[in-house]
């Protein structure tokens, strides 16, 4: 080995940016939760203004937390810590600037889009097509960068951080591409390829996944790496690195639908989403075990050192939340916990407990190395017992523990309380089980206990604001009184030894993983003969795998610290790990939950006005508070099923994106609608009349005393797209909805007019009779009749259309009779066609 | 292979001043970790393999079937007008029919009956019948078309014979509202 030496600087510029990028955008995201926690408990708080409605800045809150927030904090620590464990410069300075400002960039677009109404209505996965491509481009930007640098890194072997972010480059490219496969109808709208239960099970198969993918691992990395430094104490176990992170990856991918238990999903899919989620638990106590117990030895920095203080409780939340994502996947549980706050308090459990708290250690750690103090800070008592050498405050630090810690446990006790509560009376019944305890839904949201939870909510949320802001304060100061600087190494001048790629994957622990994957696929999906093959394949290499791990127990890790030094090898087995379990799901779902092979009942298509009121419904985010869900349980069955029970597969096969819901902040809506009413041709009326959705909509309190829900003043005063519907209706054709080929833009439009003249006049209707009651309806009719075009092509029209087309369906037995879609022929002449809105 | 059991063994490379131990898995993870297996084994073979589990669907069936035995059981004659007269004069009966009106009915009949964006219920002016047997199955059933809801899923046998009575309640004698009773048409 050569003796000479040279100095590599890191760049170090790219985390500093990361870094302040994130707290800006960490103030905004929680800022933006803090007012949406606040509309719930007064609607006052929305404004009457669109784009402050809870509809359409609650996808902007997470938005902004998953990937503004924690997106940028991601970056800022692989960025840090992978030059560090590769020891090298970042491969390219140039594709690192055109991360960070591709990525803000695409903040910026989706913090101005989201709140305009565009949307593509998937959780989490809201954002329009044309961000969707750039977020995918620079994340590949960013995958390029870590990959390159990893392929020039001076380091053999790879720490099991980097294992960790290889795990969420991968496997987020794969989520985020196959869930928003569109087909756009224009620059800012698009339908979901898939539909109903498909999409259902892709958007929760990625839902689930990013948290995993995009919450956790990077973030146990980032654990791995800053723990041991802060505590300055060894990884407590490395053998636990490898069971957790691999079980980890693989097991993940199959939880997805614990989202959709006791709905329409196939009862297989469920079950699995069920045990995957309760075979987590080790996995992920495993990462807790290791950061947790790495600090053994050094638990007297717990009192003295605030980045020890953030990082141990970030990763307890962690296990907090680990346990609790299990015990709600289990079905029963789940039955009382989902559409609930219960759920919130969850996520929230894991995004400000675990991420927050997480990026906060990291960060003070970090500020005093990357902005260096003027003056010497080694003896400086002011950090005696810590790791933040540097900060402007440890003081306002440990300030913003407490504050932040009381926060959070206000947050997430108000939400067990809540939602736990709201859970129960939903579910509860009386009269020996035939009738409902509490039937009217608002009266268990304005009962106290979960009035009061949402109160306690939002006080928690702003006092975790606040201590985030004492973080930026001391962050700011820190810099104001630093100087940056980049880190550097001395490494030696030769060249670091070539790779070879493609070896050492192919062997006996590998083998006997895949065959026993395989294998339980088999015993898992197959049936007689398939089945019993693949229940004795897993026996036999279950034995095999043992028998020869006890002849030859020390080659195993020797082969292992083999793989760790190939960085192909590894991502391309961690791919097939985290690919599995999706492919197990997803392409059975695909290829057999269509329309033409289910049995019973098929949702019948929407009209044209009813596909505008959709778009609305979806463009202000309704499935934020609406499930479109009844689910297969007692109480669910009393409360939305009236005489058609619960909701089956088929009836909402043809919905992209699927509108099933996640939460019940209103009531669920799968049965709102109802029949076509005698003598009109497409008006239909379900449990209430067109006039109190009307009113409802312009003040939902004048209907339902104590309602939360926000006023919809702007949907009487805009009108929908019309001249869209046929490129809408196109579309929808493309993706298998059923529309007769013959269906032109003429029949369009005319049915169009006919609908929405026929609901703007019995709203008027009703109006004038309520106004004058002397009226005759012949008087009324006639005057309602001439107001009526004022009304019709606003979106509140379309919006109650669609609403009354709710739960509409067919036999699959019956003919496919779509009311109207075939119009009489002489009807082309009779109305003016094509007047665009 | 050799190695004692228990010893702690630190591993030689260090990563950028980061050490690793190699410590054994704590028995109770592993346990857990097994446990959990096994658990999801058995319960896929339970419901999946072994036919023996009911499903979703077969049990709420089960479950709605009970339901509906248990409220035959226990129904009363709702065609029988003289029980429904007698039970507006009695003050049980209409005190809770005029809870379960407040909770229900005032968004859109009014607090005091005489409607809003439902009908006016103490004109006497009846759309769908004036006997009380019309009036509970027009709560029961609800009215197709407008914005008067099935409720009786909702409030049950028992809570809408109250509301009957509630309603009966503000219109005195049973010989004068017959005979006064008029039909309503839109």
């Amino acid at each position: 080995m050569s003796t000479q030496a040279v100095t590599v600087e890191y760049n170090d510029r790219i985390v500093r940016q990361f870094m302040l990028a994130s707290i800006f955008w960490g103030i905004i995201g929680m800022a933006a939760g803090v007012l949406v926690a606040s509309q719930l408990s007064w609607f006052q708080m929305n404004f009457e203004t669109s784009w402050l409605s809870f509809g359409r800045l609650r996808p902007l809150h997470t938005n902004a937390a998953i990937f503004a927030f924690v997106g940028n904090m991601m970056f800022a620590g692989i960025y840090y810590s992978t030059q560090r464990l590769c020891k090298c410069r970042v491969a390219s300075d140039t594709l690192s600037n055109i991360h960070f400002w591709g990525w803000q960039l695409i903040i910026v677009a989706a913090a101005i889009t989201l709140p305009l109404g565009f949307t593509q209505g998937k959780e989490y996965a809201e954002l329009i097509w044309p961000i969707d491509i750039a977020v995918a481009g620079i994340w590949l930007v960013f995958a390029a960068n870590f990959f390159w640098t990893l392929g020039i890194r001076r380091e053999p072997s790879l720490y099991v951080a980097i294992w960790f972010y290889i795990a969420t480059i991968v496997t987020i490219t794969m989520l985020y591409v196959v869930n928003n496969l569109a087909w756009p109808t224009n620059l800012f709208h698009s339908y979901s390829i898939y539909g109903g239960v498909q999409d259902a099970l892709v958007q929760w198969w990625y839902g689930h996944n990013a948290v995993a993918f995009f919450l956790t691992t990077p973030i146990l990395g980032i654990m791995y790496y800053f723990i041991p430094k802060a505590a300055g104490r060894p990884v407590y176990s490395y053998r636990l690195s490898v069971i957790h992170f691999w079980s980890l990856v693989f097991i993940y991918i199959w939880a997805g639908p614990h989202h959709l238990l006791n709905t329409a999903l196939p009862g297989w899919l469920q079950a699995l989403g069920m045990i995957f989620s309760l075979m987590l638990w080790a996995p992920s106590w495993g990462g807790m075990l290791n950061g947790l117990l790495t600090l053994r030895g050094a638990w007297d920095r717990l009192r003295t050192d605030p980045v020890v203080k953030f990082l141990a409780a970030g990763v307890t939340f962690y296990g907090m939340a680990t346990f609790e994502g299990p015990l709600m996947s289990i079905k029963a549980v789940n039955s009382l916990s989902h559409y609930t706050d219960w759920t919130i308090g969850h996520v929230h459990g894991g995004t400000l407990g675990w991420n927050g708290f997480m990026a906060a250690g990291m960060f003070y750690w970090l500020a005093g190395r990357l902005w260096k103090s003027r003056h010497t800070t080694d003896d400086d008592p002011k950090y005696a017992g810590m790791s933040c050498q540097g900060l402007w405050s440890p003081a306002l630090a440990n300030m913003h523990f407490w504050v932040g810690l009381v926060g959070i446990l206000l947050y997430v006790a108000a939400m067990w309380v809540g939602g736990i509560g709201s859970g129960i009376m939903y579910n509860a019944t009386k009269d020996g089980g035939t009738l409902l305890a509490y039937p009217n839904f608002v009266e268990v949201l304005n009962s106290g206990l979960v009035k009061y939870a949402y109160i306690f909510r939002t006080i928690g949320g702003f006092l975790y604001l606040a201590g985030f802001g004492m973080l930026a304060v001391n962050i700011i100061m820190t810099v104001r009184k630093g100087i940056a600087v980049n880190g550097t190494i001395e490494v030696p001048t030769e060249d670091h030894s070539t790779q070879g790629r493609f070896s050492s994957f192919l062997n006996a622990p590998v083998l006997y993983c895949v065959s026993l994957i395989l294998t339980a696929c088999l015993w898992l999906l197959g049936e007689g003969f398939v089945m019993l093959v693949g229940m004795f394949g897993v026996i036999l290499t279950t034995l095999m795998a043992i028998i020869h791990f006890e002849v030859s127990g020390a080659k195993w890790s020797v082969w292992y610290d083999k793989l760790i030094e190939h960085s192909f090898g590894f991502t391309v087995l961690t791919i097939l790990a985290a690919a599995i379990g999706g492919a197990v799901q997803i392409i059975p779902t695909i290829v057999v939950q269509r329309a033409q092979n289910l049995e019973g009942r098929i949702q019948i298509e929407y009209t044209p006005l009813e596909l505008a009121g959709r778009d609305i419904y979806v463009s202000e985010g309704c499935y934020n508070c609406h499930s479109q869900m009844i689910r297969t349980m007692v109480p669910d069955v009393m409360r939305y099923g009236g005489e058609h029970g619960y909701s089956r597969l088929g009836e909402s096969i043809y919905d992209h994106p699927f509108q099933w819901g996640s939460k019940r902040t209103g009531p669920d809506l799968a049965r709102e609608g109802g029949p076509i009413v005698d003598g009109y041709q497409y008006m239909r009326i379900g449990l209430r009349d067109n006039i109190w959705h009307y009113r409802h909509f312009l003040n939902p309190r004048d209907l339902e005393t104590g309602s939360n829900m926000p006023m919809y003043p702007w949907l009487a005063q805009q009108k929908y797209s019309k001249s869209e519907l046929p490129i809408k209706i196109n579309a929808m054709r493309k993706l298998g909805v059923p529309y007769p080929l013959d269906y032109g833009e003429t029949e369009i439009y005319h049915q169009v007019h006919i609908q929405s003249q026929e609901i703007a006049t019995d709203i008027f209707f009703r109006e004038l009779k309520d106004a004058n009651p002397d009226w005759t309806d012949e008087q009324a009719m006639a005057r309602a009749a001439e107001l009526a075009p004022d009304l019709q092509d606003k979106k509140i029209v379309a919006l109650i259309a669609y609403v009354q087309k709710l739960g509409a369906y067919r036999m699959k037995d019956e003919p496919a009779q779509t009311p109207g879609l075939n119009p009489p022929t002489d009807l082309a002449a009779e109305h003016g066609m094509g007047d665009d809105a | 292979m050799a190695k004692k059991k228990n010893e702690i063994t630190l591993r030689p490379h260090v990563y950028d001043g980061i050490q690793e131990y190699d410590q054994h898995l704590p028995n109770w993870w592993l346990f857990t970790l097994y446990a959990a297996i096994a658990f999801s084994v058995v319960y896929w073979f339970f419901y999946f393999q072994s036919n023996v589990g009911q499903s979703d669907v077969q049990r709420l069936e089960a479950e709605l079937v009970r339901i509906e035995t248990v409220k035959l059981s226990s129904s009363i004659d709702v065609s029988n007008n003289d029980l429904f007269w007698q039970m507006a004069s009695n003050p049980d009966f209409v005190d809770a029919g005029k809870q379960a009106f407040q909770t229900n009915c005032v968004q859109c009949h009014g607090a005091d009956l005489k409607g809003g964006i439902g009908e006016n219920l103490i004109d006497n002016q009846w759309k769908h019948g004036h006997y009380p047997a019309d009036i509970y199955h027009t709560i029961y059933d609800g009215v197709k078309g407008t914005g008067m809801q099935a409720w009786g899923n909702q409030l049950g046998q028992k809570s809408i014979t109250e509301l009957v009575a509630y309603i009966l309640s503000h219109h005195g004698d049973r010989a004068s509202m017959e005979s006064q009773a008029t039909v309503k048409t839109d």
